[in-house]
């Protein structure tokens, strides 16, 4: 079951558009230091994930396939667009570590901190980037399969979600939400590591993506 | 297995009402619904397959009324092959009957023996590793049914199945049906009378939202006798004028000019003979007299 949902929900353009899409940002996005690369990649991933997970139940509207599955198990019908989500969120973090790497090839960008200083060392910086783009890249891809099944029409998902993305990640959105902007990792500050009130932002995330998950069911009910 | 619809009304959100106070039965074995494009037949079955809530009127199948919470009761009891269906185009074509199956329930290993038997009595067999985009119209179409077929529904629903076959298809398909029907339901709906003559006895017509007829095929084509006529056109032009007068069912170039059926209630004024009506005719002839 989960291979043909890999299938389905991977077709070889949404591979290919998605690397593509990585090793362009890593090309053009400058940096100079390396606690730039995190605050390089968040926004655009959360851009990418958006497109990527659009399709994930609308396909089947498109296609007239959701008139034949509506006669499925409704618990059927969710395991299915779960694992689609968790397959495409999946790949979609591989290439965000791969796309640090892509930075770190293409660019080689300098710690900010010298060896002994202090601050955070490279490790610790990478996996506080996973750890943040994991979440961005939840909130998105499941905040654009929602929109996409409310309106049943996945540009119409990509176009709310889009809004809501350069609100949150504009200078207004940084002084209205502070700590809590969905975009917290990005507008951190970085000379304070010791600093972690930018996990509001991405605590913030996790919290409407319980609440996504629990609008999920009632939705593809409603409007599947 | 039989299905009541009373008083349905379906209307959409723009106010047109595409199903208006329906009244229907629909016993055991293959029931055709014939009608026009836009006469409701799609609405119709997007009801019964629960798709759609009517605004008025109820549907009860088996004793189980239609309503929220007996959906899923009523939705195990169905298969359904849509008019317009685009299988998963990444899959084979066992790969894609073997997730619905998944999908609707259905066991692994009982799952594969159906496929097994479907694609054979399909004729399907022999592509059943090839990409469901590398598959033909023809394909796909029968691909659809084998997947309405997959839970062995008590009651199946299928929409133009035909569309797109070959003559030989077309009867490979009938048969399938006329063989699955035994102790079950099946609605066939479709705009091409040949096939509902092949299959069924009963049949129901719609035109406009409302049942015209509903009984035995028999008693249709009887309503029809004494208004098909045979009528002979020296040329395309005077075949032209009766067209214009007249509903025709039929028109054939022949050596000695052009042969019309013609279905009207009096004797056409032409040069004409009566005939026996054909289903087609009777259907012409129902749909008609309500216009």
């Amino acid at each position: 079951m989960m291979k043909k949902e890999a299938k389905i929900s991977l077709p070889v353009y949404k591979l290919v558009y998605a690397f593509c899409f990585t090793v362009v940002l890593s090309l053009i996005r400058g940096v100079v230091f390396t606690y730039e690369v995190g605050i390089a990649m968040e926004a655009p991933m959360a851009v990418l994930a958006l497109v990527f997970c659009a399709d994930t139940y609308t396909q089947e509207i498109t296609s007239g396939r959701s008139e034949v599955l509506r006669l499925c198990p409704m618990r059927k019908r969710l395991c299915s667009v779960l694992e689609r989500m968790g397959i495409q969120e999946g790949v979609l973090f591989l290439l965000s570590a791969a796309g640090y790497g892509f930075f770190c090839l293409f660019q080689a960008p300098m710690p900010f901190y010298k060896a002994g200083e202090g601050g955070e060392t490279e490790g610790k910086l990478f996996l506080t980037f996973l750890g943040a783009v994991a979440v961005t890249l939840l909130f998105w891809g499941m905040l654009s399969n929602l929109l996409s099944c409310l309106f049943r029409n996945m540009w119409a998902g990509i176009g709310c979600g889009i809004v809501l993305w350069l609100v949150t990640n504009s200078s207004f959105g940084k002084q209205v939400l502070g700590s809590w902007n969905l975009f917290s990792y990005t507008f951190r500050d970085v000379t304070d590591s010791g600093d972690l009130t930018w996990v509001q932002g991405k605590i913030l995330c996790l919290a409407l993506c319980i609440i996504m998950a629990a609008l999920m069911p009632k939705l593809i009910r409603k409007r599947g | 297995m039989s299905i009541k619809i009373k008083d349905l009304t379906v209307t959409f959100k723009n106010k047109v009402t595409a199903i208006d106070h329906a009244d229907l039965e629909i016993p055991g074995g293959i029931y055709g619904l014939l009608g026009e494009n836009g006469a409701g037949k799609t609405t119709l079955m997007r009801v019964l397959t629960t798709v759609l809530t009517p605004a008025e009127g109820t549907v009860v199948i088996d004793g189980v009324l239609y309503s929220e919470e007996n959906y899923p009761k009523i939705q195990k009891k169905i298969g359904y092959l849509p008019q317009e269906i685009d299988l998963y185009p990444g899959l084979t074509l066992q790969e894609c009957l073997e997730y619905m199956g998944d999908l609707a329930g259905v066991p692994r290993d009982q799952c594969r023996e159906r496929i097994r038997y479907y694609l054979e009595k399909t004729s399907l067999t022999e592509h059943r590793k090839k990409k469901m985009r590398q598959l033909s119209g023809g394909m796909k179409r029968r691909a659809g049914l084998v997947q309405a077929l997959l839970n062995e529904p008590e009651f199946l629903i299928v929409d133009e199945p035909t569309t797109g076959l070959d003559p030989e298809e077309r009867i490979r398909i009938r048969n399938l049906l006329v063989d699955f029907s035994e102790n079950r339901t099946v609605l066939f709906s479709t705009h091409v009378v040949e096939d509902l003559a092949a299959v069924c006895s009963q049949l129901a017509v719609m035109k406009k939202g409302r049942f015209l007829y509903a009984g035995s095929m028999k008693e249709l084509v009887r309503k029809a006798k004494g208004h098909v006529w045979i009528c002979r056109a020296e040329d395309e032009i005077e075949a032209r004028q009766i067209e214009r007068r007249y509903h025709i069912s039929s028109k054939q170039l022949s050596e000695d000019g052009v042969q019309i059926r013609v279905i009207s209630e009096q004797r056409p004024d032409a040069d004409c003979m009566p005939a026996e009506p054909t289903l087609e005719d009777a259907y012409i002839y129902v749909s008609g007299r309500d216009a």
